[in-house]
């Protein structure tokens, strides 16, 4: 696992440099940045972690930051730091999946509880990317036959219903579920179910 | 009868002529003594001369020593008349030898009638017959010279002296006609009696044998007087022309000086004092309402003045009467028959006798109603006047003011009239007063004193007030005089400085509400070091925690803190500074300084708000003078606003402030913003007051802007943009060096 880098975003050169060294005290490692242009020429929306951005910034503001990172589905975390407390400002953050909306000048205590939160949060969002990207992979390896089949069975239809909606015998039902099972390294229906939905395939609800 | 007959007689007739016709001009002027003196002289020596020729003609001892005898009674007169007429005619120091000549000659002529024969002789034996030219004979006496002749020829030395000594100093200190005059008349009597004397001398003593022939030498003397009385008589004569032709030219001039009078209306008077009579002329009488022909004396003079005026007259005529005592002169009011008034200004000199006494007063006087009326006029348009009035001539003495200039000042009337001006200006200001005076005397033109100073007056007490001053320059016959208006305006400066105090107080509680608008940005501003400190704090009690500590990052973090703490406190004198509550303090400001102060202010609010601020500053501006709060207060005003407007029409929001000095003599600064601009009819109704656009506005904003940007001499408008959007400009004029 690679280290939590925590990203920091402000136009005010003494509160980055604050903030960069009460970070650093802390023992994370921090890339500081005087506005959010600079941050986006070097950041290249792969790089996972914590995220601590002004909201007020002239050029490009915190938001629009936020809003161009979710974009591109950056697996970041985000710590927004504001000096006036705007409360339309602070429910747009939170939509957007900000951490916290922290007010300046902040505590230490509050700050540190939320860089800890986002960068567990962040490689949470990293690992769950790649277990969907493996099983992503693994579905891309069906048939379109045993993929008509999967959706069938995530649906939790019987083979007898599922042979009977393709038009073909029970038998052929089972050996494409048998392939299908094989290639996806799952051995019950609960774990074949979880895969789907970590690929973030929809998953119907069984009919009743 | 011979010759020796005819020229003697004619020596006698002429003398006695030119004595008679000399005698004739004394009886015409008998203050002209020495014609007779000279009629004398001449008459003298006529008789003499008949004595000298029957001397001649005497045969025998006894007929001569008796007629010689006779003969001594014409000289001895011609001897007084002589010294008389030298001593008339000439000054004499040496009067004495005159009178010891004269003295001695009558001692000669007793002694002469006590001798046994005359003076010359104290016997006569015998005639001797002398034949001459032309068959003619004389007797020349022989016998024995009488010592007492002596007498005779020392009393002849000492007229000759005498005139001797006159004619020389008349010679020396007199001009060349008194010399001539000297020459003439001393030298021939000098000559004379020398020749007189010197032939008598001979003939006494027998040495030679020639007739006595003294006439002759008389007649030249008397010819010699008779020559210079002649030349009186002439100049006389010329004088006398002269006098005619300068009567003449008086008439003329008399006549000439009444008709000036008449048409001047002058009436010219004299007043015979001790007759108690005055002749005055016919404008005179007119004048005074005298009838043609009435008789005027001093009391019908002063009865025909009016009542208020005559003991004041009748004081001063008096007083003029005095030795010693000056020119009369009055201006008093007539009461005419017909009861009309008439101011008259009179004049009049005395002219007084040997003795200092007063004879007569010679006067002139003329109407001085319309002037009188003028000045009433003048004077009571300035009484009326509603402010101080001074008459001030060109030496600075006030010479009239009103009851307003008594009640400004606490002075009376009296005070003030004939003092100097300076007298009312403060002692630190009096002497350069009195070089604006001099200045003022070549200008001479109506205008307001003191263009752009405070002026001030001080009253008795010693207490100032802040006046103002018009200045009118007059001329006038009696010269040139400045009309000065002074007006009190410590009221008006109370009220301004009331004005002044509540405009102050307006804009400080505009400063207040709009610096809430603004607390967020503010509060932005201080939260900005304050989170710095804090992180900072923070990470160095971390870094000093550790093992070992990191004390060089903390020696760097405390310098950071330092640094922030400063900011903060620099944010909040800002804001104390636009909070405090002062009067207005000008000072020298540059305009671009006081611009960037009110945009630092408003960075965050600019910041939240997605604003955008261009600059385009003119460097370096000229100082304009004003108070930095006050215009930071306009500013911010005019800032908010834009900002306002920016936002609420456009996506992109952008102010643009520019300062420029394009003349040199303003310095505007101009902020436009690309709102929706200003409805034209509203371009100036912004600037009244409760005219708002904004919901939760009280509409005051920019009118306070406008009353402060005016209490600096600035003007405050708005104007819209080519491209949309308004633009508000600020100008303040450029602070002068010299002032």
């Amino acid at each position: 696992m690679q280290t939590p880098i925590v990203y920091i975003v402000d136009d005010d050169p003494e509160v980055l440099a604050a903030t960069h060294r009460l970070l650093t005290s802390a023992g994370t490692s921090v890339a500081a940045f005087p506005s959010a242009r600079h941050f986006l020429e070097s950041y290249d929306y792969r790089g996972s972690g914590c995220l601590v951005l002004d909201l007020a910034m002239p050029g490009l503001s915190g938001l629009e930051l936020q809003r161009a990172l979710m974009e591109r589905e950056a697996p970041l975390s985000i710590v927004f730091l504001t000096g006036r407390g705007d409360i339309r400002a602070c429910a747009e953050a939170m939509k957007g999946g900000a951490i916290d909306f922290l007010g300046k000048p902040v505590d230490e205590g509050d700050l540190l509880t939320a860089v800890k939160q986002a960068l567990a949060q962040a490689e949470t969002m990293r690992q769950e990317r790649s277990a969907r990207a493996s099983a992503e992979s693994a579905l891309a390896e069906l048939t379109a036959r045993e993929r008509q089949v999967l959706t069938q069975v995530v649906a939790g239809r019987l083979n007898k219903q599922i042979a009977a909606d393709l038009g073909t015998v029970e038998k052929t039902i089972k050996f494409h579920r048998g392939n299908l099972m094989k290639k996806l390294g799952v051995r019950s229906v609960a774990q074949l179910v979880r895969l789907v939905q970590r690929a973030g395939a929809p998953v119907a609800a069984p009919e009743s | 009868m011979g010759w020796i007959d005819i020229a003697w007689s004619m020596i006698g007739a002429t003398s006695l002529t030119l004595g008679l016709i000399y005698l004739l001009v004394w009886i015409r002027q008998p203050t002209q003594r020495s014609y007779l003196l000279f009629f004398m002289t001449a008459a003298s020596v006529a008789a003499f001369s008949m004595f000298e020729l029957r001397m001649m003609r005497a045969p025998t001892p006894d007929e001569y020593v008796a007629t010689l005898r006779w003969a001594h009674v014409p000289l001895f007169f011609m001897f007084v008349s002589v010294v008389g007429f030298v001593r008339y005619h000439f000054d004499s120091r040496r009067m004495w030898l005159g009178y010891a000549a004269c003295g001695l000659r009558g001692v000669a002529l007793v002694l002469n009638f006590r001798a046994s024969a005359n003076l010359n002789f104290e016997k006569v034996t015998t005639m001797l017959p002398l034949p001459l030219w032309g068959h003619e004979s004389i007797y020349l006496p022989v016998g024995v010279a009488s010592p007492l002749a002596l007498v005779g020829q020392l009393s002849n030395l000492l007229l000759i002296c005498f005139v001797a000594d006159v004619s020389f100093a008349v010679w020396r200190h007199g001009d060349a006609k008194a010399r001539h005059r000297a020459a003439v008349v001393g030298g021939s009597v000098v000559v004379a009696f020398l020749a007189a004397a010197i032939l008598a001398g001979l003939l006494n003593t027998g040495l030679v044998r020639i007739p006595t022939v003294v006439s002759v030498a008389f007649l030249a003397v008397v010819i010699a007087m008779a020559y210079e009385l002649g030349w009186d008589v002439i100049s006389a004569a010329r004088l006398n022309a002269r006098l005619r032709v300068s009567e003449e030219r008086l008439r003329e001039s008399e006549q000439r000086l009444q008709m000036a009078a008449g048409a001047g209306e002058l009436g010219l008077w004299e007043w015979d004092v001790a007759a108690d009579e005055v002749w005055t002329t016919r404008e005179g009488r007119a004048l005074f309402g005298y009838g043609a022909e009435e008789r005027v004396g001093l009391r019908r003079f002063l009865q025909s003045i009016h009542p208020d005026d005559q003991a004041r007259v009748e004081h001063d005529v008096k007083a003029s009467l005095d030795e010693g005592a000056r020119d009369f002169e009055q201006d008093f009011r007539i009461v005419l028959p017909e009861g009309r008034l008439r101011w008259v200004r009179s004049r009049g000199r005395i002219e007084r006798d040997e003795r200092g006494v007063a004879v007569r007063m010679r006067g002139v006087t003329h109407d001085v109603t319309a002037r009188r009326q003028a000045e009433e006029r003048f004077r009571t348009l300035v009484e009326a006047a509603p402010s101080a009035m001074f008459l001030v001539d060109v030496e600075g003495t006030i010479s009239l003011v009103n009851a307003h200039a008594e009640t400004m000042l606490g002075y009376a009337r009296e005070e003030l009239l004939g003092r100097s001006i300076e007298l009312l200006i403060p002692e630190r200001v009096r002497s350069s007063h009195r070089a604006h005076r001099q200045a003022y005397r070549q200008e001479w033109l109506p205008r307001a004193m003191g263009a752009g100073r405070e002026l001030f007056a001080i009253r008795k007490d010693g207490t100032e007030l802040p006046v103002e001053v018009g200045l009118n320059p007059m001329q006038t016959f009696e010269g040139r005089f400045v009309l000065a208006s002074v007006v009190d305006v410590s009221q008006r400066k109370q009220a301004e400085l009331e004005a002044a105090r509540q405009r102050d107080q307006l804009a400080h509680l505009a400063r207040v509400t709009m610096l809430g608008e603004l607390s967020g940005s503010l509060a932005h501003e201080l939260n900005q070091p304050l989170s710095a400190i804090l992180s900072n704090a923070q990470a160095a009690q971390r870094f000093l925690a550790r093992d070992p500590p990191e004390l060089d990052r903390v020696v760097e973090i405390l310098a950071d803190i330092v640094k922030s703490d400063k900011r903060a406190g620099e944010v909040i004198t800002r804001l104390r500074s636009l909070l405090r509550k002062e009067e207005a303090q000008h000072q020298p400001l540059d305009m671009n300084e006081v611009v960037e102060e009110v945009l630092a202010l408003m960075r965050s609010d600019f910041l939240n708000r997605g604003v955008r601020v261009l600059t385009d500053f003119a460097e370096p501006l000229p100082v304009v003078s004003g108070d930095r709060v006050q215009l930071q207060q306009v500013l911010l005003n005019l800032l908010m606003n834009g900002c306002d407007a920016a936002v609420a029409s456009k996506a992109q929001p952008v102010i643009m402030v520019r300062s420029e000095s394009a003349s040199g003599r303003d310095v505007r600064v101009s902020l436009a913003d690309n709102g929706m601009g200003i409805p034209p009819e509203n371009l100036e109704r912004i600037f009244e007051p409760f005219v708002t656009t904004k919901p939760q506005g009280l509409g005051l904003g920019l009118a306070i802007c406008r009353s402060i940007v005016r209490s600096h001499d600035g003007r405050l408008w708005a104007t819209n943009n080519p491209g949309g959007g308004a633009t508000l400009h600020v100008e303040l004029p450029v602070k002068m060096l010299h002032s």
